[in-house]
């Protein structure tokens, strides 16, 4: 398979701004960054290559770019984490906003001891001050076959119809690490509902990770649809700090993710008060680039 | 019939193991034996691919005191905020040889589960394992193991009562409004400069002061007063699968730094070829993030040379929170990379001693047959 590795200091032959509008503002914005880079010219915000960025840095942009990737491509039976960056460059700028360039490897997160293949992505992740953050390229290789995937979506997606409500359980998984068997998909649906977020909050000196779901108000599967309303608790690797989640989200085979949620922060000096909400409804403009 | 019985029940319990572990021989000895030696309860279902809580990890000590009576003595390294005991184990073989100590401790952090897990891991490997096994034997034959299996047994035990995801002490602050230090933060190594903070509630609060916490004090004191024949300082936390050198309180490097990176690299190699784990090696300002107070840093700052943090598994797949079904091959592959650790600060203080007396002797020779060639 063909992985284009797009530098983000090259010129792109032809690079007119897109008239159409169609595609979302991050990607504009991306474009536009693509053109002023490779210029140079006095007007573009002054991006400057470093020299030598930290892994820590690098592999904190590879799994943005990931938690991108997975809540895109809303499959919880083919979600990625990060294995390796075998490559990267970054760029800031005066405005301390942060671009990247990178190659890394991946594994499937529900990997068994001995299946260790691994996938491999390229991506471009921009950090922008503003929300929502960071803007994401990513192109991964193709880990697990379409047809397959499908197939292993709608096996789980069976496998949670027949999980009736209230599920019995308070904290998954439990205090030892244990996921009883029947829940493993509700653990997997989780994680795909909390890739949205993590991509959302993911900056370049925050960085989350999923301990546990510490509650489940509710699981639907009256419709077609799974909704899931649920409380999770999420790791932030700088600060330490464990910031619950509630997030509801609504899942159906092959069909995108739409997501809501309300993280509860405690006040830290540099941030604003409290609570931060987002959504994703419908996502056809975001789709592959 | 039964008088021979008895004797044999009676050497069983002098040569440890002999017997072995035979279920009915096992009843026998409990109902028989119960006044004469301590029953051990404990030790003989002991497993150590399960987590367990506080009082468990007491009694499992004592037991291993009691039955590995010959090379394990138990001390007390002084008392948690809540008053508990905390308690190391030495593991030293007599003998008249010099010794350095190796010291390591687990569960600095409450939440960090497979830490102290991987100390009674690395006790259990030992003992069962020091008479057969040649590379063990070296190693105590001129290292002495100093392992205090739970350091934060206040937060240890708030894990499992309360909040698995609690990583500070429970010292009171505010007046009771604010618990908890890190007391990974509260060292005496650039105390508080950066990555910690004097806000109580924060995760990464530093404490009221360079070693304000009783749990510090006890294992800084201690240290401290031997700190000359300490060869080795190795912490385990978890996660992120890495092999941290000093310093978290600046990008300086230490002077010994190639030498900890070349020795940690080797260690990471003999880990990822147990079960294919990948850990990175580097300084914690480098590959993790600022921070001060650690007892790392400290502990390579007051002099001993080789002073590494442990982050075992995962990756974040399961963080904190590890299967238990993960315990075994995350402590096999662990053993592997504290044992080459090991050898190599083996062989740095006791190689090159018996190296130089070759190299010197070598060379005297060889000059003396020069000699004698031209006469």
């Amino acid at each position: 398979m063909q992985l284009r590795r797009q530098p983000l200091s090259a010129p792109r032959p032809g690079d007119t701004r897109p008239a159409a509008q169609r595609l979302a503002g991050p990607l504009l914005l991306l474009l536009a960054l693509q053109g002023a880079g490779a210029s140079g010219g006095p007007e573009d915000s002054g991006w400057l290559q470093d020299a030598e960025p930290s892994s820590r840095l690098l592999s904190q942009a590879a799994r943005a770019a990931l938690h991108f990737f997975n809540f895109r491509a809303a499959s919880p039976s083919a979600l990625q984490v990060l294995e390796n960056v075998l490559d990267g460059r970054a760029w800031v700028n005066q405005k301390k906003e942060y671009k990247f360039d990178l190659v890394f490897t991946t594994e499937f997160y529900s990997t068994e001891e001995d299946e260790k293949r691994l996938g491999q992505c390229s991506a471009q992740v921009f950090f922008r001050n503003e929300k929502p953050r960071p803007a994401v390229n990513v192109t991964c290789s193709q880990l697990i076959k379409k047809e397959r995937r499908q197939e292993e979506d709608y096996h789980l997606y069976k496998l949670m119809k027949q999980l009736k409500s209230p599920l019995n359980a308070v904290s998954i998984p439990d205090s030892h690490g244990y996921i009883a068997p029947s829940l493993r998909p509700v653990w997997d649906l989780a994680f795909l509902g909390s890739s949205y977020v993590m991509w959302q909050k993911t900056t370049p000196f925050l960085q989350y990770y999923m301990s546990q779901i510490s509650s489940v108000k509710q699981w639907k599967t009256n419709d077609d649809a799974i909704d899931f309303d649920y409380t999770v608790l999420l790791h932030e690797f700088s600060t330490q700090e464990i910031i619950p989640c509630r997030i509801h989200l609504v899942w159906y085979p092959s069909k995108p993710l739409k997501v809501k949620y309300h993280c509860q922060e405690r006040q830290t000096p540099e941030e604003a008060s409290g609570t931060e909400d987002g959504s994703a409804m419908a996502l056809t403009e975001l789709s592959n680039f | 019939m039964k008088p021979l019985l008895g004797t044999f029940y009676l050497l069983g319990m002098l040569v440890p193991g002999w017997l072995g572990y035979d279920r009915s021989l096992t009843q026998q000895r409990q109902e028989g034996v119960d006044k004469v030696a301590s029953p051990w309860r404990i030790l003989e279902t002991y497993s150590y691919n399960r987590y367990h809580p506080m009082g468990e990890i007491y009694q499992w000590m004592s037991e291993i005191r009691e039955k590995y009576t010959e090379v394990v003595t138990q001390h007390l390294l002084g008392m948690t905020y809540e008053s508990r005991p905390m308690y190391y184990l030495k593991i030293s073989q007599p003998s008249n040889n010099p010794k350095k100590i190796i010291w390591m401790d687990c569960g600095i952090h409450a939440r960090e589960w497979i830490a102290p897990a991987f100390c009674q891991w690395f006790v259990k490997e030992i003992l069962q394992n020091y008479k057969d096994n040649q590379r063990i034997r070296r190693l105590l034959k001129n290292l002495d193991f100093y392992v205090l299996p739970v350091l934060n047994i206040d937060g240890y035990i708030y894990t499992w009562t309360s909040d698995r995801l609690w990583r500070k002490s429970r010292s009171s602050h505010n007046n009771g409004t604010c618990f908890g230090t890190d007391l990974n933060r509260n060292f005496d190594a650039s105390w508080c400069s950066i990555g910690a903070t004097t806000d109580c509630e924060s995760l990464t609060f530093c404490g009221t002061g360079p070693v304000s916490e009783p749990e510090t004090k006890a294992v800084s004191s201690f240290i401290e007063s031997k700190k000359e024949n300490i060869a080795c300082f190795l912490t385990m936390h978890s996660y992120g699968q890495l092999i941290l050198v000093p310093y978290g309180y600046t990008k300086n490097k230490s002077n010994n730094h190639e030498e900890l990176i070349q020795v940690g690299q080797k260690a990471a190699n003999a880990l990822k070829a147990k079960h294919g784990t990948n850990y990175r090696v580097g300084s914690s300002a480098d590959i993790l993030y600022a921070s001060s107070g650690s007892s790392r840093d400290w502990a390579r700052d007051i002099g001993i040379p080789f002073s590494y943090t442990f982050e075992l598994r995962d990756n974040g797949t399961y963080g904190f929170v590890l299967p238990e079904a993960q315990i075994q091959a995350t402590c096999e592959e662990t053993m592997e990379a504290v044992l080459s650790v090991l050898d190599d600060v083996y062989e740095k203080y006791w190689y090159t001693n018996s190296a130089r007396k070759a190299k010197s002797t070598a060379l005297v020779l060889s000059l003396l047959m020069a000699f004698m060639s031209l006469l």
